[in-house]
C-alpha cells in the first residue's frame, strides 16, 4: 500500500486530470452524483452518490446517430456520432458500485454480442475505489457476497486513514495511475479494519426457491404499498433496461435510446394492445425476479449489489432485503 | 405501545372480523426506526401489525385507486392530509363514498424520515416539512376518530413565503430557477404515482406512442412534465407535499404546486381542495362571476 496525505488530495486529482476527465461525488443541490472534477470542485467523499455512476457508461438519454432523408424519400445518409469519450478516472466510487459495473459488463458486453455504446465508454475508464468503513443503514452489500473494504473490479482502492489516504493498484492502469503521482505517495499504511453492514439478509438458496416460486400468493402482498413508480430503477445501479426511440423533423431526424423502467406499463406494452403485465404484481415480480433469479441464473451472479439505494428512496419503502427474508420464511410446495 | 395504536388494532380488527370491508389501509413500522410504511391488512390477524407513531408520512389516499374498479369496501386510516385526498377521490369520481370507510387519526405533524436516516439514533429529529405548512391536523371525512382532536393548525409565517420569493424575480432569473431544478429530475414519475390528485386512467405520460411528452430525458422535456403536472392538478391539489417527500433527486415540486394554489386563491377567492365534498374545485364549475380579465 502507498499513501498520499488528504490535504493533497487536490494535487492527486489533478495528476490523473493531465490526461484524463476524473469524476468525483459531488452535491449538486443537495443530491449526490458523479460529476466532472475541476480545481474548483470540492469532492464529497462521505456516504455514497445518491445517483448510482451507471449514467457515465450508460448515458439516461443518449443520441445513437443521426440521419437525413434525401432523393425524396428514397435514400438515407446517417451520420454516425462519435460517443468515445477521453480516458476518464472514476474516484470515490464504492465496492459495491464497482461491482454493479461489472455486472452491467456482463449484460452489455459478454454472450456474443458487445454493446458498442457501453463499450466506448466502459473501456476508457479507469476505477478508483474507495473502502467503505462504515456502512450506511441501508447497506446490505455483504449479504450479497461483496465485503465493503474490496473492490476486486476497481483499477485501485484507496482507504481512509485518519489524515491520510491509503490506495493499493490493482493491475497494470492502476499502478500507472499511482506511478503518476510521484513524489506524492509514500510506501506504507494497512487496510483499516472496517465495520461490518448493520442490514443483513440470508440469500443462499434463494434463486432455486424463487424458481418454484412465480405463481406463489406472496406476489400478491409484496406489491400492495408499490407505488410502481421507477425510482427503484432509476436509482439501482445495475437496472440497464432501455428503450429506443427516434425523434423526425422534416427531413433530419436522430434515433436515441433511453433508460426504460420495467415498472412503467407502457414497458411492455404490445403494438396490438395486449399487456402481459397488466398489474405493479407482475411488474414488481419481474423486478425482483431479475435481481435474484434470472440474473443469478444467466451471469451466475447477483443482479442486486445491495447497495441500498432502492429501499433507502422508495416513496412507500419497498425493501428487497424484506421481500428475500419473505421468500426465506414462506412455504412452497416441493 | 401508544393508545392510538391499540385503538387502531381493535377498530381493524372488528372490521375484518365482521366483514364490514375486505381490507384495512395503515402503516406497519418498516425495516428501520424512522420507516413506517403502508400495510393492507386483510385478516383479523394482519390487524396486529398496524402502528400509529410519528413516521406515518405516507398519504394513504392514493391506494384507494387500485380498487377503484371493485365492488370491495376498503377501510383507510386518514390524517388530516390523506382525508383531503379521499375527498379529492370522491370529488373526482374516482371512489364512492359508500365503498370506504374512514378511521380518523388527528395528526400532531410528523418527523422527517429522510433527515432522521443522516442522525445518529436517538438525536432530535426535526418536523417533516410537508407538516410545517399543514392547515389540517385533524382529518376532514371519517367515520369514526380515533383519540382526541387537536388544536387547529397554526402555520408558522407565510405558507406562499416561497412562491412570493419566486415571483419576486426577474422572468429569466426564475425561469434558471426552474431550469437547475428540472434538469435534475429523472422522470421517475414517483411525484406523479404518489398523488391522489393523479387520478387519470391513463396518464398522458404513459402514452408515448402518441409522443405528447419524448422519452428523451432532458431540462426542456423535464420542465414540460413538471408544469403540465402542475396544470393537471390545478385547483385539485391537496396540499399533502407527496410529491415533494419522495422526489429522489430533491426537486421543490410544492413551490410550483402552492403558485398555482395561490394563483387560483386570487382570481376565485379562497379555496383549499379537498376540504368539503360539497365545495367543487374553482375550475370544476361554471359559475356565472368567475373571473374574465383574458376575454
Amino acid at each position: 500500500m502507498q499513501t498520499f496525505k488528504k490535504e493533497a488530495i487536490e494535487q492527486v486529482l489533478a495528476s490523473w486530470a493531465k490526461d484524463a476527465a476524473v469524476y468525483v461525488p459531488v452535491s449538486r443541490a443537495g443530491v449526490k452524483e458523479f460529476g466532472p472534477w475541476s480545481p474548483k470542485v470540492e469532492p464529497d467523499f462521505t456516504g455514497n452518490t445518491r445517483l448510482s455512476p451507471k449514467g457515465l457508461m450508460f448515458p439516461q438519454t443518449e443520441t445513437m446517430y443521426s440521419y437525413t432523408v434525401t432523393e425524396g424519400g428514397m435514400g438515407v445518409v446517417l451520420e454516425e456520432i462519435d460517443h468515445k469519450p477521453a480516458r476518464r478516472v472514476i474516484v470515490g466510487i464504492r465496492p459495491c458500485d464497482v461491482r454493479s459495473v461489472q455486472v452491467m459488463d456482463e449484460v452489455f458486453l459478454t454472450k456474443g454480442y458487445e454493446d458498442k455504446l457501453y463499450k466506448e465508454k466502459r473501456d476508457n475508464t479507469l476505477l478508483v475505489a474507495l473502502g467503505c468503513l462504515s456502512p450506511l443503514p441501508a447497506c446490505f452489500c455483504e449479504s450479497m457476497g461483496l465485503n465493503p473494504m474490496a473492490a476486486p473490479g476497481a483499477d485501485a482502492v484507496m482507504y481512509d486513514l485518519g489524515d491520510s489516504y491509503g490506495i493499493i493498484v490493482q493491475g497494470e492502469a492502476g499502478e500507472a495511475l499511482v506511478a503518476a503521482l510521484g513524489e506524492l505517495v509514500k510506501d506504507g499504511g494497512q487496510v483499516p479494519a472496517g465495520e461490518p453492514c448493520t442490514l443483513k439478509v440470508d440469500a443462499e438458496g434463494l434463486t432455486a426457491k424463487l424458481q418454484k416460486m412465480f405463481e406463489h400468493p406472496l406476489w400478491n402482498k409484496v406489491n400492495r404499498k408499490c407505488l410502481a413508480c421507477g425510482t427503484c430503477t432509476y436509482l439501482c445501479p445495475t437496472c440497464h433496461c432501455f428503450d429506443i426511440q427516434g425523434k423526425n423533423k422534416g427531413d433530419e431526424g436522430y434515433k436515441f435510446r433511453c433508460w426504460d423502467s420495467c415498472m412503467y406499463p407502457e414497458y411492455t406494452l404490445m403494438a396490438g394492445g395486449h399487456q402481459p403485465r397488466p398489474s405493479k404484481k407482475e411488474r414488481l415480480r419481474q423486478r425482483f425476479l431479475h435481481k435474484l433469479q434470472y440474473m443469478p441464473e444467466r451471469y451466475h451472479a447477483w443482479g442486486c449489489v445491495g447497495c441500498g439505494r432502492c429501499l433507502a428512496y422508495c416513496p412507500a419503502q419497498v425493501d428487497i432485503t424484506r421481500f428475500m427474508q419473505d421468500v426465506k420464511e414462506v412455504a412452497i410446495d416441493g | 405501545m401508544n393508545e392510538i395504536t391499540l385503538k387502531m388494532r381493535e377498530i381493524a380488527r372488528d372490521l375484518l372480523e365482521r366483514g364490514e370491508v375486505q381490507r384495512v389501509l395503515g402503516w406497519e413500522k418498516g425495516t428501520f426506526p424512522y420507516q413506517s410504511t403502508p400495510f393492507f391488512a386483510e385478516t383479523p390477524a394482519d390487524a396486529d401489525k398496524l402502528i400509529w407513531d410519528e413516521y406515518c408520512l405516507n398519504n394513504l389516499a392514493v391506494y384507494l385507486l387500485d380498487f377503484r374498479y371493485g365492488e370491495e369496501k376498503v377501510a383507510l386510516f386518514v390524517k388530516g392530509c390523506d382525508s383531503r385526498g379521499v375527498v379529492r377521490l370522491i370529488q373526482d369520481k374516482q371512489f364512492p363514498r359508500e365503498r370506504v370507510y374512514l378511521i380518523g387519526i388527528p395528526c400532531p405533524g410528523l418527523k422527517d424520515a429522510a433527515a432522521a436516516a443522516k442522525l445518529p439514533a436517538g438525536a432530535e429529529v426535526p418536523l417533516a416539512d410537508k407538516c410545517r405548512t399543514c392547515t389540517h391536523k385533524n382529518p376532514v371525512l371519517y367515520d369514526v376518530l380515533v383519540g382526541p382532536e387537536e388544536p387547529p393548525a397554526k402555520i408558522e409565517g407565510d405558507l406562499f413565503a416561497g412562491v412570493k420569493e419566486l415571483e419576486a424575480m426577474e422572468p429569466e432569473e426564475r425561469f434558471e430557477f426552474w431550469q437547475s431544478q428540472y434538469e435534475r429530475c429523472i422522470r421517475c414519475y414517483a411525484c406523479r404515482n404518489v398523488c391522489p390528485a393523479c387520478n387519470c386512467r391513463e396518464c398522458i405520460f404513459d402514452q408515448t406512442a402518441k409522443e405528447w411528452l419524448s422519452k428523451e430525458v432532458n431540462g426542456a422535456n423535464n420542465q414540460f412534465f413538471g408544469m403540465i403536472r402542475a396544470f393537471h392538478v390545478a385547483g385539485r391539489c391537496i396540499d399533502c407535499g407527496e410529491c415533494e417527500r419522495v422526489c429522489p433527486m430533491d426537486i421543490p415540486i410544492m413551490k410550483l404546486n402552492r403558485k398555482v394554489i395561490k394563483d387560483i386563491n386570487e382570481l376565485f377567492g379562497d379555496y383549499e381542495a379537498g376540504t368539503d365534498l360539497e365545495k367543487l374545485p374553482p375550475l370544476g364549475l361554471y359559475s356565472a362571476d368567475d373571473p374574465e380579465e383574458f376575454m
